[in-house]
């Protein structure tokens, strides 16, 4: 006579036997439906389709200390690490097979499909933390991660833990995950912890996107969500706006970040506000033209040049082309004259904007006549003479040869020839005898770069509050964030590796060209399959980049430094740039896809982006929240002290338009802009 | 990857003997050895499985669920293994040991695979090795149940090498393939590599 329990677990064989398959979804078919999750059978109904539903961001995903498996202290920020992320809170011993063994299964479950699925293994992540740090320490996670990942990237599926409660409670907090320790109840067993499942959804901006509870997390649901996620195109990030008004004192406002003297570039920052874009009410508006009003003021640039700046080594003039007054002039015209493009329309300071740095923060690649592409950032003018090798990929060496590449290019000035400017320049009435006065000769391929040159020569801006503490011995002039962070820059940051300083003057540039993978992204990133558009204010289409591309023009690929030297090893390789007023020259990086400061920072944090060519140099750097904010006030105290001089410089210069009024073009030039 | 010279690659091997050294000093080091009793009522070591990938799994007879899964999920695996269910063996250590007698045990494992061992002891004795696999269990006393109390319990599965290291823990819910391809791996590495610590 078999006993009752030989004949229960002979229901039990004989019921797993009719399920051959190897997922526990399967075998679990004799239990009741009511009490597995969902999660751990075929979805009872279809998912709904990627990209015909919305999912609303719930806030945003908080930035806590973690530990990984192999023990490393980590910001969740950097693990995140601009991906979709899906990130479950779990302990390992959890004995509740609806809780944390759900959310692990369904997270393997991912994990092969990842596995197969190239366009998910780059975009997605899995994270799974434990909140029971005591038991879940790195070696335990370890064996979990070797159990469901063996030697898979931990890119792809990362275990990470906390050091301490102290760690975890902010953490925690900040997720909206309530634990309830549960004591023991005997001095044999353990605290456990009572919890409701929770596993969120992370966009690459990381917002959280959506939140899975016991009855909802499955497979085929989150896939349809990341989906979703996916089809949003990659809008382009907004570059944070710098209050543009006095403070009402009328001093400098940015004294906040980390200059204590605060500076003098109350007339920089950005022309049109890109915040609330996304706002049905938004309004476009330059600020630019508010700033200009009455700003124009004319500096004694051939004086400025001369004067030693704190922090700048001499300045270094061509013995062929030394520095006049004249030269300046001419140059300063030249510089903001539209007649010089192929169409008319546009100087060099359309790109080179004075008020936004002699850069421009509104956009991340410039745009030459006619919209065409280009396929870099507009790099900064400020101290642009002590630049040794020229354009991101250096392949031009000096400032009077320099000159002729944007103007010929077909994507920049559009000119198409050198003799076609010449000509235009001896029939304008404005530059009739100034190129003779000058040069003692017309204009030339060779005169039209030393007077373009000679006025970007004028273009110094250091002394700032950095150099005054540092260089100046002053001790106020920076904060004591800008300082811990200038430790952290020279130290465990390994920033000075690159961007060097010498004993009594720093340029922040080892003038030489790195692989950080930013090229190596732009190349070989996948796109986004829908592209996300913004037709008006509030008003985004989403439209296949496919449909896009037909009609867009292609921006050209680009090799770096590769395209100089035919080296393999320089695919990729740009120009380390100066660090010197970095705070108004966002966006950042040789293609501009760096918004902010802070994004920099956490870029070179994770280590930049894997490829073969990946500069030594850069290597995770295990930062903390606190060093990051600390090297951003010393980012911030680089500013230099004179760039409202150039700016308001740059205001009082005519512009040379076709269609400018003869009578406010002649204001302080004898000639007429008109033909 | 280049090979990383010599003198370094000796100082690595140091420090990571010392690393070892200090977990252990700590009690940090997960699993390791213990004896109990098997299911046919003699003494069992853990050593006793040396050259061996063990699969270590907890929990009690009276299980309503995870237990039977579990064990079920493993009969599955054994099979699948073929010929390396040689090299493998599943204990099943109960956490009830006032009710799981070496017999019960033994009876209740048969109808999985009667190649299954089932270790009982002490409470004391279950304990230890609880804690030091990292198992959590709680015993629920309720008088309305047939049963008198149930025990609640982490449902990991917990691999152990050919060598007695823990190797891999196994979550509840990990695909049967999953499990067969961590086994087979652990024994490759135990035969081909069995001095590297």
């Amino acid at each position: 006579m078999p006993s009752p329990l030989a004949l229960g677990l002979l229901a039990w064989v004989l019921a797993l036997g009719l399920y051959a398959d190897s997922t526990i979804a399967s075998q679990a078919g004799p239990r009741s439906e009511a009490q597995l999750a969902p999660g751990w059978g075929p979805l009872s109904y279809e998912p709904p389709e990627p990209g015909h539903y919305r999912l609303p961001p719930l806030g945003e995903a908080a930035d806590a200390k973690v530990l990984d498996e192999h023990g490393r202290t980590r910001r969740l920020h950097a693990v995140l690490g601009g991906r979709i992320v899906l990130i479950a809170f779990i302990y390992t011993s959890c004995s509740d097979i609806n809780g944390c063994p759900l959310a692990t299964a369904v997270m393997h479950s991912l994990y092969a499909t990842m596995q197969r699925d190239a366009e998910l293994k780059t975009r997605l992540r899995l994270i799974s933390v434990s909140f029971d740090p005591r038991y879940d320490t790195p070696e335990r996670l370890r064996l979990y991660a070797r159990a469901l990942r063996g030697d898979g990237d931990d890119k792809d599926w990362s275990f990470l833990t906390t050091s301490s409660d102290a760690d975890l409670k902010p953490l925690l907090a900040s997720y909206g995950q309530a634990v309830e320790v549960e004591p023991a109840r005997s001095a044999r067993s353990a605290d456990a912890f009572a919890h409701a499942l929770r596993v969120l959804l992370i966009d690459p901006e990381r917002r959280i996107r959506n939140i899975y509870s016991a009855s909802f997390l499955h497979r085929d649901l989150v896939l349809s969500d990341v989906r979703t996620l996916l089809q949003e195109a990659s809008v382009p990030r907004p570059v944070p706006q710098q209050a543009l008004e006095p403070s009402p004192d009328g001093s400098p406002n940015r004294s906040s970040d980390g200059s204590l003297d605060g500076n003098d570039d109350r007339l920089s920052g950005i022309g049109d506000d890109p915040s609330g874009h996304d706002a049905e009410a938004d309004q476009t508006g330059s600020g630019s033209l508010g700033m200009r009003r009455g700003a124009g003021a004319l500096a004694d640039l051939p004086r400025l040049a001369s004067e030693p700046q704190l922090g700048l080594p001499p300045l270094p003039v061509p013995s062929d082309n030394p520095l006049t007054a004249a030269k300046i002039d001419l140059g300063r015209k030249l510089f903001f004259d539209r007649r010089l493009s192929f169409n008319e329309t546009m100087s060099c300071a359309m790109c080179h904007i004075p008020e936004q740095g002699f850069t421009s923060n509104e956009m991340a690649t410039a745009v030459g006549v006619e919209g065409r592409t280009v396929r870099r950032n507009a790099p900064t003018l400020l101290n642009v003479p002590y630049v040794e090798r020229l354009f991101h990929d250096g392949r031009e060496s000096s400032l009077e040869q320099q000159i002729w590449g944007p103007m010929l290019a077909r994507n920049e000035m559009g000119n198409l020839s050198v003799g076609a400017v010449l000509d235009q320049l001896k029939q304008l009435p404005d530059y009739d005898g100034r190129f003779q006065a000058t040069f003692g000769r017309g204009p030339s391929m060779e005169t039209l770069g030393m007077a373009l040159a000679s006025y970007q020569r004028t273009l110094l801006a250091a002394d700032s509050p950095f150099d005054r503490w540092y260089f100046g011995t002053r001790d106020s002039a920076v904060s004591a964030a800008a300082k811990r962070g200038f430790e952290v820059f020279r130290g465990k940051g390994r920033c000075a590796a690159c961007h060097l300083m010498g004993s009594d003057h720093a340029l922040f540039s080892d003038q030489r060209f790195h692989n950080t993978g930013v090229g190596y992204r732009r190349a070989m990133g996948d796109p986004h399959p829908v592209q996300r558009v913004r037709a008006a204010p509030g008003v985004h289409l989403e439209v296949p980049r496919s449909l896009v591309e037909s009609v867009a023009e292609r921006r050209p690929s680009d090799l770096g430094l590769y395209e100089v030297t035919q080296e393999p090893a320089d695919r990729w390789k740009y120009r380390t740039p100066t660090l010197r007023n970095v705070a108004l020259t966002a966006p950042y990086m040789h293609d501009g896809s760096l918004a902010t400061l802070a994004e920099i920072v956490d870029f070179y944090d994770r280590g930049g982006i894997q490829n073969e060519n990946l500069s030594p140099l850069i290597q995770p750097l295990d930062l903390t929240e606190a060093e990051k904010e600390d090297l951003v006030a010393f980012l911030n105290a680089l500013t230099g002290r004179h760039i409202d001089r150039l700016v308001a410089d740059a205001f009082a210069a005519e512009i040379g338009d076709r269609r400018s009024d003869p009578a406010s073009a002649a204001s302080h030039d004898s000639g007429g802009s008109r033909r | 990857m280049t090979g990383a010279p010599t003198g370094l690659a000796c100082s690595w091997a140091f420090l990571a003997a010392l690393l070892a050294l200090t977990g252990v000093i700590a009690g940090a080091e997960l699993g390791g050895d213990f004896r109990l009793t098997a299911d046919d009522g003699n003494s069992f070591s853990l050593a006793q499985t040396r050259g061996k990938v063990v699969l270590l799994a907890f929990g009690y007879t009276y299980c309503p669920d995870i237990c039977p899964m579990t064990m079920a999920e493993l009969s599955q695996v054994v099979k699948a293994l073929g010929k390396d269910a040689d090299k493998t063996q599943v204990l099943f250590v109960t956490l009830d040991p006032e009710r799981d007698t070496a017999e019960r045990l033994d009876l209740y494992l048969e109808y999985f695979d009667p190649r299954f061992i089932g270790l009982t002891g002490t409470a004391e004795a279950i304990h230890d090795v609880a804690r030091r696999y990292g198992v959590r269990y709680e015993i629920h006393r309720d008088p309305n149940t047939a049963l008198g109390y149930t025990v609640d319990h982490s449902t990991d599965i917990y691999l152990v090498d050919p060598r007695g290291e823990l190797a891999a823990i196994l979550p509840f819910g990990t695909p049967i393939g999953r499990t067969v391809a961590v086994v087979k791996e652990s024994i490759e590495h135990g035969a081909g590599n069995g001095t590297s610590k």
